[in-house]
């Protein structure tokens, strides 16, 4: 699905060069589940960006499904990001002035779907993240939980291939946050998405089939364990001890 | 549909900012408004003063400029007054002693022949033509003589019109309504009858059937007309051939003479084709159109006009581009608190062309409210405007074509006595389509134009810098 060759993304800080993510190589399979750890400022967000079409590298490229991001013009990009890609945020950013359906709704509106269409997709994609019942609500009228459930649905709703998440559980107490992941991993299951999910805390990055760190622009895997076959949520409590880091592949 | 779902939402959201744009916009547009309104009033007015100096209808004015006084000459009229006796010429025949002049002259305008009119109505794109005398009658009590820096007598004057009512419709006369009595009939041609102005009548206790001297010689009083508000009209009117052979133009019988030829144009358009035909036809003429016809009126009412087109059109725009720029900030304001939304919707597949029509479609539901309720503030600032505005004038000077010298111990002093007529105005200040369409344009333009300001940033924004900036 993707394969990052010598990717950099460096920044100008006044007269300064500040290189995000450096000489960085990775692969990434078809619904694979990778997390990616790291200490803030180590570029794992610029990372998420430039997976998910946000951003482009200074230089390398990034190859996604055959077509190399970096090249692609930004009518292009934005097309790939509307097709392909779904974000999930740390602070959720659902427009404040719609409903939970409504927010939903404004992933399908640059797809051209027909209203009706729009209507029972969005009903199926709340329904499957529990909100069902929560579809007029805005957001000021939902929990934290509630809130990141519907920016779940929001991404997932257009069938993405990749789900892109960033810090989802970071505003969230640890029920929820267990009920976040748990949501998360069963959408992974059974759709056979590809995610990719930055994360502060081990206890979420620990359910992932492949688990990186990044430090200083650079990705190491700490563990791999995309052999293993999948199973049920409630099955895969048995985690694989960490082990040393190796550079990403 | 999406768009007006989320556009509703983010008005109501931002409803005391989009509020404040409204009236900003309202306030800038509705003094364009109330500016055009009085504009528009002052204009009625001068139109209004000037249909009563040339009557209904008339594109064109074609006069003729008197030939200059010369005060070594024997022609013309001229009163001398020393301590030794007064003297009065009329045409070099010089008389001294006490008397009572009654002349009626001509002489603020040359004469033109009466076969002008005909040869005007020849001219292409010409739709109607008329002639007539544009005439003062001047009453003045010369004394025995006048001491030495005694005062000059003075005359009172009235002013006279030559109506040539069996061939035109057009002139001074055609604007009024006859309002008592009746008006002028064919047989009336040559027969001492007039026609008077029911101001002039009243304020002379003119009833129908009373006498008007003009030129010394009586006219019955037929009939009265009054003139629309605020028009300038004459104060006489006598049938053309009897105005032709009472008065004179510096000494000269204006038998077979008109001195004012009032012409319409087949359109507006056609006005100065016209005007320059008339030009080649009677090089010496001059040809007067609308716009140089208001220069004539003077007074407050002009000046109140000049104050509109100036100050008021300055303070109009100055207030627009303020309530532009507010708009804009508050736009770009609003945009910049949005960077996280619009980074979404971008991550989310939005390209930037639907953001920015986004952001467009709710300037431009802020632009029409604003321009709806500018065209509301331009109503009542109309409204205040004419409940408050001061009673205005309008002056038009015109010339007697006498010339009086008066002698001293350190010589002689002389003067072109003129007549200054003033009417009194009732300041309006009509509110236009124009104004309105104007209006709502102007608002949708610049909230538009605020909205592109915010737009531009929108286009800017990269989506990954969006999200980073939430971070």
């Amino acid at each position: 699905m993707y394969e990052l060759t010598q990717v950099t993304r460096n920044y100008q800080k006044g007269r300064r060069t500040v290189s995000a993510v450096r000489d960085l190589s990775l692969t990434v399979d078809d619904g694979e589940w990778l997390a990616v750890q790291g200490r803030t400022g180590h570029g794992k967000s610029t990372l998420l960006h430039l997976l998910g079409g946000l951003d482009r590298p200074s230089s390398g490229s990034i190859d996604f499904d055959g077509r190399d991001l970096s090249g692609l013009k930004e009518t292009q990009l934005t097309r790939v990001r509307c097709e392909s890609f779904g974000y999930v945020f740390q602070t959720f950013n659902l427009v404040p002035t719609l409903s939970a359906a409504e927010n939903v709704e404004a992933a399908l509106v640059p797809m051209g779907i027909r209203g009706p269409e729009r209507r029972r997709r969005v009903g199926a994609a709340l329904e499957s993240v529990g909100l069902a019942d929560r579809m007029r609500h805005v957001p000021t009228e939902l929990s934290g939980g509630q809130q990141q459930r519907v920016a779940i649905a929001r991404a997932i709703v257009k069938e993405p291939k990749v789900l892109l998440a960033d810090e989802p559980t970071g505003n969230l107490d640890e029920e929820t946050r267990d009920d976040i992941v748990n949501l998360l991993e069963k959408l992974w299951l059974e759709r056979g998405l590809t995610m990719i999910l930055i994360t502060h805390d081990s206890s979420v990055a620990k359910r992932a089939q492949r688990v990186g760190v990044m430090k200083n622009g650079n990705l190491s895997i700490l563990r791999d364990s995309r052999r293993a076959e999948r199973r049920r949520p409630e099955q895969r409590k048995a985690v694989a001890p960490e082990g040393e880091p190796e550079p990403a592949s | 549909m999406f768009f007006v779902t989320y556009l509703r939402r983010e008005l109501r959201r931002r409803m005391r900012q989009s509020v404040f744009i409204m009236l900003g916009l309202a306030l800038g547009v509705g003094l364009v408004v109330t500016v055009m309104a009085v504009s528009s009033g002052m204009q009625q007015a001068q139109g209004n003063v000037l249909q009563g100096l040339y009557g209904i209808g008339t594109d064109l004015t074609v006069t003729k400029s008197p030939p200059p006084f010369k005060a070594d000459d024997n022609n013309g009229f001229r009163i001398t007054m020393t301590p030794s006796g007064a003297e009065v010429c009329d045409n070099g025949k010089c008389s001294s002693g006490a008397q009572t002049i009654d002349n009626l002259n001509g002489l603020s305008y040359g004469p033109l022949p009466y076969s002008t009119i005909a040869e005007v109505a020849k001219l292409g794109k010409v739709q109607a033509v008329g002639g007539g005398l544009v005439l003062t009658d001047q009453q003045m009590v010369v004394p025995a003589s006048v001491a030495t820096g005694g005062a000059l007598p003075t005359s009172t004057s009235f002013y006279v019109d030559g109506v040539d009512f069996t061939h035109s419709t057009l002139g001074p006369y055609t604007d009024g309504k006859v309002t008592s009595g009746r008006s002028f009939a064919a047989g009336d041609a040559s027969a001492n009858v007039a026609v008077v102005d029911s101001n002039y009548a009243s304020a002379h206790s003119l009833k129908l059937g009373a006498t008007v001297t003009v030129a010394k010689t009586p006219f019955t009083v037929i009939g009265q007309v009054t003139q629309p508000q605020g028009s300038q009209p004459p104060d006489v009117y006598i049938p053309l051939a009897r105005a032709q052979a009472l008065a004179t133009s510096q000494g000269k019988k204006l038998t077979g003479e008109v001195n004012s030829i009032y012409v319409t144009a087949v359109s507006a358009a056609d006005i100065p084709t016209v005007q320059a035909e008339i030009g080649r036809l009677l090089p010496s003429a001059t040809v007067t159109s609308p716009s140089s016809l208001a220069n004539e009126v003077t007074g407050s009412l002009a000046n109140t006009a000049r104050l509109t087109s100036s100050l008021g059109r300055w303070l109009a725009v100055l207030v627009l581009l303020t309530a532009f720029a507010v708009a804009s900030l508050l736009t770009i304001a609003a945009v910049t608190r949005r960077v996280r939304e619009f980074g979404t919707l971008k991550a989310l597949g939005w390209r930037s062309r639907r953001v920015i029509a986004q952001v467009m479609g709710e300037s431009a539901v802020i632009g029409i409210v604003g321009g709806l309720l500018g065209v509301g503030v331009g109503f009542a600032g109309s409204a205040v405007i004419k409940a408050v505005a001061p009673k205005l004038s309008a002056t038009v000077v015109t010339a007697t074509g006498q010339h009086l010298t008066s002698a001293t111990p350190s010589g002689s002093t002389s003067y072109d006595p003129t007549i200054t007529r003033t009417v009194p105005i009732t300041m309006s200040a009509p509110v236009t389509l124009d104004a309105i369409l104007l209006a709502v344009v102007l608002a949708v333009i610049g909230a538009l134009l605020a909205g592109s300001i915010g737009s531009w940033r929108i286009a800017q924004l990269r989506p990954a810098d969006a999200l980073a900036r939430v971070a």
